[in-house]
């Protein structure tokens, strides 16, 4: 039980592996993300309730030196909001979370300019849908954490000199637990309950989640743009509730690369993510 | 290449595999759909089978067979209102732009036993008013308070204050008919300062899967005594068929509290938690979705019988004279 403690806690960078002195390359990105979102929870509405959404995205990567430089470690946020209508257009939902991932990939070089990435994020996330129209169910409370197994690939283009990197990550949770009432129950009788009953394990069976981000890095002398589409798709179908997330937006932001040096550092890893 | 692109796009654009209704405005799709929204969730139909011998199934085959392909939005508002009212429930609406559908024969089809003119008679001009709490103090020194509905706010403070007034008052007449109900909190909050000790007063189930028959085990509710001012002293509720709702949970719950006598008509019922959902249409619904029930484990979907059973006499009301009212003072002095 302790080893399996300790792992989860070095995957999310709690732990440090190694007290050993190195040089690190980080790289933090800021995006600003606009696109459309889509949802759908039957414990409000069997509709699907459409409309924009904007999110912002932080995003930290930084290799260590850990398995021969192999192991880089990441770290997200992200915040939303969406607006969405029901097909009639009659009716409105307000729906916002907040979300972070971190956890660690293991790197390969398989072609000098493609690096492969494969590892796995903890994550957790809270947030809301709120129907304007409904009585005792006005609302949904979102609250979940989970273990992702998530891959990657990285290509650098050279296009006329520019170098170009493109990144595709997919992120799939394959096991956690969220908060959802029960079928018919409202949240007045949750809150004279026990919120603890509400919990329930989540997995690929009940609660196929994907989240996709894919980011294109343009290197200008003072600057990296990114640009980036991410669809995440977040579903369950626990206690008979069926719900549906999927958001898809357009992202912006700007990258910056941070050197940080030490006395020492013999197996350090200068590779830029 | 391509291939890659096209697989990557494909991807790119995971859709899984959960869907929701789009937009439809078909009779029989909404049909359909409200038929199905009510036989999944809603809570009474057993009950219902056994008091009103309802059969959903036999409702849906007599119902679609008035559906056509051309009729018009209201015709189909009218036929799913038609089928709304056979489940008999005050809870259960049907939200169209151009009108609500209802069923309200539950205080519809009976003597009222409330007339707003005397209760205005009664409390005067000098009543004092705490929030959604109208009272006063009658000339033999019984406190009179009207609550007329549970959607206007009480807080401790205004319950505490009330009852400080009325401290010196030789009982209390709590008049809550033509209460339609409101929120459960304010119902809670209210009895909560007529006993002295945690007291069980019911139980609420939920649904925990489509099936007409699949609920939680009952969950009992008690009714905690309030921190503020608590009336040791007889109190009477005056209800009549409008008590619904949330006033007819505070009715099971009072009955619970010693000291206290329910005088009046049988409340109106309304015993189902309700929930909302939604037609392909856009038009929204209401029904029963939890199901309340009292400390015997009786529904009370369909009202509580009172203690005392009175009735407004038309030749009292002629004279000014609130039947119930005087009934409660009486009681409250013997």
């Amino acid at each position: 039980m302790r080893s399996l403690i300790l792992i989860i806690l070095c995957l999310v960078g709690l732990v440090p592996m190694q007290a050993q002195e190195h040089e690190r390359v980080l790289s933090h990105a800021n995006m600003l993300g606009v696109g459309r979102s889509m949802q759908y929870d039957t414990y409000l509405s069997p509709l699907e309730y459409h409309g924009p959404c904007v999110s912002f995205l932080h995003e930290s990567m930084r290799m260590t030196h850990h398995a021969a430089s192999r192991l880089s470690f990441q770290q997200r946020w992200q915040s939303g909001f969406a607006y969405t209508e029901n097909p009639a257009g009659n009716a409105e939902a307000y729906g916002g979370h907040i979300a972070w991932n971190g956890g660690w990939h293991y790197h390969w070089t398989p072609l000098p300019r493609l690096r492969l990435m494969a590892g796995g994020l903890l994550g957790a996330r809270v947030g809301f849908l709120y129907n304007t129209r409904n009585g005792n169910n006005p609302a949904q409370a979102r609250c979940a954490m989970d273990l992702s197994a998530s891959v990657a690939a990285l290509y650098d283009l050279r296009i006329r000199c520019r170098l170009f990197r493109i990144r595709y990550q997919a992120d799939l949770p394959v096991m956690g637990g969220m908060f959802s009432p029960r079928f018919g129950e409202s949240y007045y009788e949750i809150g004279e309950g026990k919120w603890a009953d509400h919990v329930f394990l989540t997995h690929p069976g009940n609660a196929l989640s994907l989240c996709q981000l894919l980011t294109v890095d343009c290197h200008f002398p003072r600057l990296t743009l990114r640009l980036g589409y991410q669809n995440d798709t977040r579903q369950s179908h626990v206690c008979h509730i069926r719900v549906r997330e999927t958001s898809r937006n357009f992202l912006i932001g700007v990258v910056k690369h941070f050197s940080v040096i030490t006395p020492s550092s013999p197996n350090a890893s200068k590779t830029i993510l | 290449m391509k291939q890659f692109l096209i697989s990557l796009l494909t991807l790119l654009t995971f859709s899984a595999c959960q869907h929701g209704l789009e937009y439809d405005a078909t009779p029989t799709a909404n049909f359909e759909a409200l038929w199905q929204i009510i036989d999944r969730q809603y809570c009474f139909f057993d009950y219902k089978a056994q008091e009103t011998g309802l059969d959903w199934n036999e409702v849906h085959d007599r119902y679609a067979a008035r559906l056509t392909p051309h009729m018009t939005r209201a015709q189909l508002f009218e036929v799913l209102c038609d089928m709304l009212s056979e489940l008999r429930d005050g809870h259960v609406n049907l939200y169209y732009s151009a009108d609500v559908g209802r069923y309200w024969s539950w205080h519809e089809d009976y003597p009222r036993n409330f007339d707003e003119n005397l209760q205005d008679k009664y409390l005067g001009t000098d009543y004092k008013i705490g929030a959604g709490l109208y009272y006063r103090i009658l000339e033999d020194n019984i406190g009179y308070v009207a609550y007329n509905s549970f959607s206007s706010g009480i807080g401790e403070g205004n319950i505490s204050d009330m009852l400080y007034y009325l401290r010196a008052c030789d009982g209390l007449i709590l008049d809550i008919r033509g209460n339609g109900g409101g929120l459960l909190t304010y119902a809670e909050r209210l009895a909560s300062h007529f006993t002295n000790e945690r007291t069980l007063v019911g139980y609420m189930q939920h649904k925990t899967g489509a099936a007409h028959d699949a609920f939680s085990s009952p969950r009992a509710e008690y009714l905690n005594p309030a921190e503020g001012i608590r009336w040791q002293k007889r109190v009477v509720v005056l209800t009549n068929r409008e008590c619904y709702s949330a006033a007819n949970v505070f009715v099971r719950n009072m009955k619970c509290c010693p000291l206290v006598t329910t005088l009046g008509d049988q409340t109106g019922g309304g015993g189902g938690l309700p929930m909302s959902s939604e037609l392909p249409i856009g038009w929204s619904v209401r029904f029963s979705a939890s199901p309340t029930l009292d400390r015997n484990y009786q529904q009370i979907e369909f009202g509580i019988q009172p203690d005392v059973p009175c009735s407004l006499d038309p030749s009292d009301q002629a004279k000014g004279i609130d039947t119930l009212i005087e009934a409660a003072r009486q009681f409250l002095h013997k």
